[in-house]
């Protein structure tokens, strides 16, 4: 707790922690260590340990990476020249701890301070939940001795965010310019003004009850991974985060999804079987929206109930906020398919709820990693505002967004207003623009801000179209030229808001 | 939040969302960068959760991507995300070629459970042993893959549905014997052979997941205290909002698809019942066919011997025509030499050889009969009741009943009425009578009684009572009005003849009858008050009267007679 305490300075550990060296042995879950990780030595911390053929294996968590890049090492890996920071002591629930987490998520609480009792109240919380995955896949002996819980995580080292010294490798490079995926999520209120951690746990709860598809909650999202690989199509896929496929799963090698009714298999003569039955060929919905590329089906959450559910298991593989606390049933899933003589191929889809309190015109959204850096992110994007534009409404995703999901919608809200700017107006208004492209107006604001093209001149604020910007837009319209522009064509979506009644709100959609 | 630059020369005003802003390029702004300037206008957040935001790989693309926006040379980043890679699965043997697109939308709304056939997916395990199975089974008797899947998931769904809550209380394995009370049509007949055998091992594979579903399955709620904290639970319900005023209203659409339920599981029902009995039409068909068949072997087989056969049995083979069961049975008695007790017990239809034929005629005579009994037996009832009564009703609206059985003591009587005190009787007046009465005569001439008389007895009903009158018409006619005559009609009376004078007299339909009888005493007192009153109004009375008479005399004597006297009523009396 005291670490989680005092995160909120990245650059500096001001309470003392226990360092000293270890050995394999000695290594317990919460430790702390410096780890090999793409030729260069990160810290990480041992979120589970688990002896596969006879050796110990760590599943470590690296600090300042997305949680998708944690991973099983064998203990070769591991720097054991260096010293290892210990957890340290859990004072107050040690007790209780019995089989235990882990790590949480430098969260928010890092940047705020919070009163400590409520504090205490959510890590017991997050331990006793997040427990439970951890008892499936650990059983080691030295765990119960030494009973520990990281609660927080601490953020030395942190690093200048100037750098450009990303490692390249291990990102599959493919054609810049197009926009990452995107993998939006939502929590209710993430953005809200209130700090998102005084949510109790039955807060939280209430709250996705009545809206929203995400969670902030820590332990939810940090979890061990439970499956190994995913077989999909004609991809093989490794799994991002967490997601509550049956337990048995934890076990087999590999986890198969039929492509088109998305139904899970954790024996390939099952998966086969299946095959030869699945008469399924698309998503189980109406087409509503079809050109030379992709097409785009309407799912409703209450009517294709196992379908959508499936959806959802296979997308909180990738989506760290996504909550399956409850049911599909007050959501409409968009999904982009593309064709050919297999069938259609689901390549990503977005959620949104069939009534948004927040205004959000989008709950969850993902492109399929096997299909991501292609540029169907920014057309599902630009789908979900064609389908604001129908309804008439202003629309935001909800939030929290993911890295790649900020990335994402960054990349096609300045596409869109440079656009605007650049057709040789001379004024323009914050709140037309939002109109225009059905964006709200702080997503305006934002993008405007952040491509410092808001300034004040003489007097009064003008938007000013940076030659860099320009530049940006003329080379990426280039490329376009070269190979083909893949926009949405809004004459070809046959689609009117779906009505729900009273009634079907009174009765769970 | 934003401290006041002390240098600026002016206030900032608020940047407005509504106001219009000019767009400029960036040569046209002064170069000086205003750093103070953002500081006017609100941050906003990025979306993403603070304590991802600083992560290494994000923020390196988002420091890059911002100095390309400010105009630096950057190469694009990426954040590194974990692979996905080409499958060494046969793609194109799981998922053949076989989808045309169609040129509208697609619309469609199965579900995932109508396409994907039987849930149960063999594993490994099962393929072994189905071939263990099938070799023991031998050549003949050969259990598919599909059917093997669909016992398996029946005994899954049986044991679903029997032990719903095995996942919490751990019951044992369920027996075959429960398994079998619970074969229906969910489970094919072929299917139905193996599942014996396959029961076995299904018990083995369920005792190894120690009992519960074999095909893996996500975990719902169940209600304990557990479910909060087990990430593996998922999609739960939401639980019904709260009641809101419209509940009356909910309620009652409530009901209303209650009800539609209800009457859609009796349609269903009725549809099962139309089912079954379709197929046991089809069964019977088969068998009459297969019945046909034997018989044309049968016909055959005596050709062939050369036994003389009755053309009977041919005929039989066909429909029995329905009159002649005898024919039938007989038939069938007496068989064919060298043939067992013949099997066409039953008609074609169904029915026995020797039941007899209902007839027509029969069937009515006895529902007359049954009416007749029932008529009969009402009126003797109303007789009894009717016993030490005096009606004073003396004209129900419906004509008394009582005057059918009396009708058989009935006595005949001639009875002359003499309009005016008696004088010489005349032998013609005699013969007039025997004219008329002619068809009586015949037939009761033994009890005929002449009476004459003045004015008719009182104890006579009146309507009872003929009474004649001869008078002469123009050019010396002799016409004789009858009243009172009820001949028994012994001719055939023509409907048509009866109905051309329907219409033929004076009185209209809409004009009222009343029926009064001028002899009752109570009318002649009435007349004796009116006498008293006046010569005059009596005069008027006898006028009227014999016009009374005489009109009625001209119309339909199946009427009753009746006069035109305008009476008092008998209510009155």
């Amino acid at each position: 707790m005291a670490p989680r305490e005092s995160s909120h300075e990245p650059t500096s550990t001001p309470d003392p922690v226990e360092k000293g060296f270890a050995t394999l042995a000695t290594l317990r879950i919460g430790v702390k260590a410096f780890v090999e990780k793409d030729g260069e030595k990160r810290k990480a911390e041992i979120l589970s340990i688990q002896t596969r053929r006879g050796k110990p294996t760590f599943y470590v968590h690296y600090e300042e990476f997305n949680k998708r890049l944690d991973e099983w090492i064998p203990a070769e890996r591991i720097d054991l020249s260096r010293e290892v920071e210990w957890p340290a002591p859990e004072k107050l629930e040690k007790k209780k701890a019995a089989s235990t987490v882990s790590k949480s998520q430098p969260s928010k609480a890092e940047t705020s301070k919070v009163p400590k009792n409520l504090k205490r109240a959510r890590s017991k919380l997050d331990r006793e939940i997040s427990a439970t995955p951890e008892a499936t896949s650990t059983n080691l002996p030295g765990k119960a001795a030494r009973p520990s819980k990281a609660s927080g995580k601490e953020n030395k080292e942190h690093i200048a965010l100037v750098s450009t010294e990303v490692t390249d490798d291990s990102t599959p490079k493919a054609d810049d310019e197009e926009m990452d995926l995107v993998d939006v999520q939502d929590a209710a209120a993430a953005a809200k003004a209130a700090p998102p951690e005084i949510y109790s746990r039955e807060d939280e709860i209430e709250k996705l009850r009545t809206s929203g598809s995400m969670t902030q909650n820590q332990t939810e999202i940090s979890r061990v991974r439970n499956l190994d690989r995913v077989q999909m199509g004609q991809f093989e896929i490794e799994p991002w985060y967490f997601s509550p496929y049956p337990v048995d799963f934890t076990d087999a090698e590999m986890v198969y999804i039929c492509e088109f009714c998305l139904g899970y298999f954790g024996d390939v003569t099952q998966f086969e079987r299946h095959r030869t039955k699945c008469t399924l060929l698309h998503p189980p919905g109406n087409e509503i929206y079809r050109d030379d590329y992709v097409s785009f089906f309407e799912i409703d959450g209450r009517r294709q109930r196992t379908w959508c559910r499936n959806l959802c298991l296979l997308s909180k593989l990738f989506l760290d906020h996504k909550t399956l606390y409850y049911d599909v049933d007050p959501f409409l899933f968009y999904c982009m398919c593309t064709r050919d003589e297999h069938g259609f191929h689901l390549v990503g889809y977005f959620s949104k709820e069939k009534e948004s309190a927040e205004g959000y015109n989008v709950a969850c959204i993902l492109t399929l990693p096997q299909y991501q850096r292609k540029g169907f992110g920014k057309l599902l994007i630009a789908f979900s505002y064609e389908l604001s534009k129908r309804e008439g409404k202003l629309g935001s995703p909800e939030k929290p967004l993911s890295d790649l999901g900020l990335l994402g919608y960054r990349a096609y809200w300045q596409e869109t207003i440079v656009d605007i700017l650049m057709d040789g107006r001379t004024e323009a208004n914050v709140e037309d623009l939002g109109a225009m492209t059905a964006m709200t107006t702080t997503d305006v604001l934002h993008t405007l801000q952040n491509l410092n093209m808001l300034r004040y001149s003489k007097n009064q604020h003008v938007i000013v179209l940076t030659d860099a910007v320009v530049e940006q837009r003329e080379r990426q319209k280039a490329k376009e030229k070269i190979k083909g522009r893949r926009i949405i064509d809004p004459d070809r979506l046959q689609w009117k808001p779906p009505v729900f009644t009273a009634s079907s709100r009174t009765w769970n959609w | 939040m934003t401290q006041r630059v002390t240098g600026q020369r002016f206030r900032q005003r608020k940047l407005s969302t509504k106001q219009n802003l000019p767009v400029l390029r960036e040569n046209e702004v002064e170069k000086l960068p205003d750093d103070d300037a953002q500081r006017h206008i609100p941050k906003v957040e990025t979306g993403v959760e603070k304590g991802e935001e600083i992560e290494h790989h994000l923020q390196a693309v988002i420091s890059a991507s911002q100095a390309a926006a400010t105009g630096g040379k950057v190469a694009q980043l990426y954040i590194p995300t974990p692979e996905a890679v080409a499958s060494s699965l046969q793609y194109e043997q799981l998922y053949p070629r076989h989808f045309a697109q169609p040129a509208t939308y697609i619309r469609f709304s199965s579900t995932v459970e109508d396409c994907v056939g039987c849930p149960y997916c063999m594993t490994s395990d099962d393929m072994l042993f189905l071939k263990e199975m099938n070799q023991r089974k031998g050549r003949t008797i050969q259990c598919t893959e599909d059917e093997f899947e669909e016992v398996m998931n029946f005994f899954e769904e049986t044991a679903q549905t029997k032990q719903p809550y095995a996942a919490v209380d751990n019951p044992p394995v369920l027996s075959y014997e429960e398994i079998e009370t619970e074969f229906d049509e969910a489970i094919s007949e072929s299917s139905r052979r193996f599942a014996k055998d396959i029961y076995e091992h299904w018990k083995n594979q369920r005792l190894l997941t120690s009992n519960r579903s074999l095909m893996p399955t996500l975990k719902f709620e169940t209600n304990l205290e557990t479910d909060d904290s087990d990430p593996y639970v998922c999609f739960r319900r939401r639980e019904v909002r709260q009641v809101r005023k419209t509940r009356g209203r909910d309620a009652q659409v409530t009901e209303k698809l209650k009800k539609l339920r209800k009457e859609l599981e009796e349609a269903r029902y009725l549809m099962s019942r139309v089912k079954v009995r379709e197929v046991m039409a089809r069964d019977q068909l088969a068998i009459d066919r297969q019945i046909f068949e034997q018989r044309a072997t049968v016909k055959e087989a005596k050709r062939k011997l050369g036994i003389k056969g009755d053309d009977e049995d041919l005929i039989n083979q066909k429909p029995a025509p329905k009159p002649k069961p005898k024919v039938d049975s007989t038939a069938v008695q007496r068989g064919i030499p060298g043939m067992g007790p013949k099997p066409q017990l039953t008609r074609p239809d169904g029915r026995l050889l020797d039941s007899d034929l209902v007839s027509l005629q029969e069937q009515l005579a006895k529902k007359e009969e049954a009416i007749n009994g029932f008529i009969e037996e009402n009126l003797a009832k109303h007789q009894k009741w009717n016993q030490g009564w005096e009606d004073l009703t003396w004209r129900p609206i419906t004509p008394p009943l009582e005057q059918a059985a009396s009708r058989s003591t009935f006595r005949p009587v001639t009875c002359q009425q003499l309009p005016t005190p008696p004088a010489s009787v005349s032998s013609e007046n005699s013969g007039d009578n025997l004219n008329a009465d002619q068809d009586m005569n015949k037939v009761e001439k033994q009890n005929r009684v002449v009476v004459r008389y003045a004015s008719p007895p009182d104890d006579v009903p009146y309507p009872d009572q003929r009474r004649y009158r001869r008078r002469k018409g123009r050019g010396g006619r002799i016409m004789v009005d009858r009243r009172g005559v009820k001949r028994p009609c012994l001719e055939p009376i023509d409907e048509r003849v009866l109905d051309r004078h329907k219409y033929s007299g004076d009185s209209s339909e809409d004009e009222q009858l009343y029926f009064v009888d001028p002899y009752d005493n109570l009318h002649i007192k009435y007349r004796m008050m009116i006498d008293r009153q006046g010569e005059k109004a009596q005069g008027i009375a006898q006028t009227r009267r014999s016009i009374g008479d005489s009109n009625h005399l001209h119309q339909n004597h199946n009427r009753s007679a009746s006069g035109h006297l305008l009476p008092p009523s008998n209510a009155a009396g």
